[in-house]
């Protein structure tokens, strides 16, 4: 028998000031999964991942966890969800307090001191010197660890983590993830994570999910251009991205419609191979080689201006082409490819 | 300006000797300000807190009221709660006119509006990653609300502060409502009225270092609490 998943959302909607911000129509996440969220800016991550937590209501709709739909406050989930913000919160206390507020909340006090400086620990801070700091004594990347501490104390069932190592040094990052991953292989906690990380992602994620304008945009990175497009002669568009280069697009269907191209649908050739023989071209540089675990492809990234587009190299690509970060590279696509969101 | 300098000395002796007339005063003004300060405490928190907390149809104009009432003049309140309290006044069966009780209850509406707009305003300023934080931690909603209070509890310190340095150093409610009666009702700011219209310049001064001395051990105490 399949297991049951462990959050299943219907039909949600969830509105800020009449404008809808999340719209999500059938979404299941597995127990002891790793997943990903990946989205531009104010493409609704937060927002979901608040609908997860259950510290909002959804507009409409309903967040089912392990079948049952739950509310916010709801003692089905109040002890088992947990969620670390992209800014970490400590409250006007020491540390020590700061991380055994949780415990406490649940009324499990015996051997506090330890299980506090063991969760200290497991984010690379000594109990000994941090726990009895205030919460100004700490820098932001020691701040989001304490405030990690606090959340793998409770051994959550989920814990939802927003963009949890966008503002913290390499080290504290390093650290944040390695405990992330550590609890879901000591008590098998389900992650979800929100990060622009991608390349952390692709590697520890079971599955990743990305949203566009509030909507799922299904399971694979895509690329997604904004306006404004400019017209050119024979009914084409534009969207300039660097000097000279430009990408082509059909006639745009509204003003604010953005340009989606499948990674699918972009070929990357090297300089040395064959030139192709259809479609429009641009000239990029690689950025990034990803392995995704899920489907075993490999993910280019190539840099055109400011925009990073995202190629998948086929099998046969991969297993002759020899391409390497930092190489100039040809992309080729058909206009006619392109969708509109 | 001798009188001046006479009065000080005669303060000082007064204080050390002790006398019953001015320990008469002190207790009065404690008792009644104790009696105001709790009922303002009790009824203010929870109104600042739901003001500056959540977001309803009509704060604004709340806010408004509350903000005007900051600048009710003690003489009027004690109009008011004279008229309330006198024979004649609805709340005249109750005997309260000319008792400490019935000078609480002008104090308390002094009161009131300080500490609901200080701690509205200092609930407004609350980090919002606070509610998530403690929700995601597992608050129900009272400990969301209990904890919320004790992160602002230096600007509720604040607030409280504030309205008794108010209450303390009124005097036109205590002596409307209160109408100085010797060893009743008259508190340290209306007995230094009389001492000043009797031309008693050192039993006046006398009273007003002990409000000044009053003071300054409540503002010790509180920020020795801030430090712990």
């Amino acid at each position: 028998m399949k297991e049951r998943p462990i959050y299943q959302v219907k039909q949600l909607v969830h509105r800020y000031w009449q404008e809808p911000v999340l719209q999500v129509e059938d979404l299941s996440i597995s127990q002891n999964s790793i997943v990903g969220l990946v989205g531009p800016n104010g493409s609704g991550k937060s927002t979901l991942l608040k609908m997860l937590a259950f510290i909002e209501k959804p507009t409409s709709g309903t967040v089912f966890f392990e079948g049952k739909p739950v509310e916010p406050f709801s003692d089905t989930v109040r002890f088992q969800v947990t969620f670390l913000t992209q800014t970490p919160y400590l409250m006007k206390r020491t540390v020590f307090r700061n991380i055994k507020y949780g415990l406490q909340l649940r009324g499990d006090t015996d051997n506090i001191k330890k299980k506090v400086y063991e969760s200290l620990a497991l984010v690379g801070l000594s109990g000994e010197s941090f726990a009895h700091r205030k919460w100004y004594e700490l820098s932001g990347g020691e701040a989001q660890r304490v405030a990690l501490a606090a959340r793998l104390i409770l051994k959550p069932k989920v814990l939802l983590l927003d963009e949890p190592t966008a503002n913290v040094d390499v080290d504290s990052s390093r650290l944040i993830r390695e405990a992330s991953l550590r609890a879901r292989e000591k008590w098998g906690t389900t992650l979800v994570i929100a990060s622009h990380d991608l390349e952390w992602l692709s590697g520890v994620c079971d599955n990743i999910i990305y949203l566009f304008r509030g909507r799922l945009s299904g399971n694979r990175k895509t690329n997604i251009i904004f306006g404004p497009f400019t017209p050119l002669p024979g009914g084409f568009y534009e969207k300039n991205l660097s000097k000279g280069q430009g990408l082509v697009v059909p006639r745009p269907p509204h003003e604010n419609a953005a340009a989606v191209i499948d990674p699918e649908k972009i070929h990357v050739f090297s300089k040395e191979d064959l030139t192709p023989s259809t479609g429009k071209y641009l000239r990029g540089i690689i950025t990034r080689l990803v392995l995704e675990k899920e489907t075993g492809n490999i993910a280019a990234s190539v840099l055109i201006g400011s925009f990073e587009f995202c190629a998948n190299l086929s099998h046969k690509q991969s297993r002759y082409s020899v391409l390497y970060p930092g190489e100039e590279v040809i992309l080729s696509y058909d206009p006619g490819d392109i969708d509109w969101r | 300006m001798e009188y001046l300098l006479e009065g000080f000395i005669k303060a000082v002796q007064l204080i050390i000797e002790g006398d019953d007339q001015t320990w008469s005063a002190v207790s009065a003004t404690l008792t009644v300000s104790g009696y105001s300060m709790g009922a303002s405490l009790i009824i203010g928190i929870p109104l600042g807190f739901f003001l500056g907390y959540f977001s309803f149809p009509g704060k604004t104009k709340i806010r408004l009221i509350v903000d005007t009432m900051l600048s009710l003049p003690t003489v009027f309140i004690g109009l008011l709660v004279y008229a309330f309290l006198s024979r004649r006044g609805p709340l005249g069966d109750f005997g309260l006119l000319f008792t400490l009780p019935g000078v609480a209850i002008g104090q308390t509406i002094l009161a009131l509006p300080i500490v609901i707009a200080l701690c509205a305003t200092a609930v407004e300023a609350m980090d919002r990653h606070l509610r998530i934080t403690l929700i995601s931690l597992g608050a129900s909603r009272s400990q969301l609300v209990l904890t919320s209070l004790w992160e602002v509890r230096y600007g509720i310190f604040a607030a409280a502060l504030t309205a008794y340095g108010r209450v303390m150093t009124e005097v036109g409610i205590s002596m409307m409502v209160g109408g100085n009666i010797k060893w009743y009702t008259r508190t340290i700011t209306t007995a230094i009225v009389l001492e000043t219209g009797k031309g008693m310049f050192a039993m006046g001064i006398a009273l007003g270092l002990i409000l000044i001395a009053i003071a300054f051990v409540v503002n010790l105490s509180v920020s020795f609490a801030r430090k712990k």
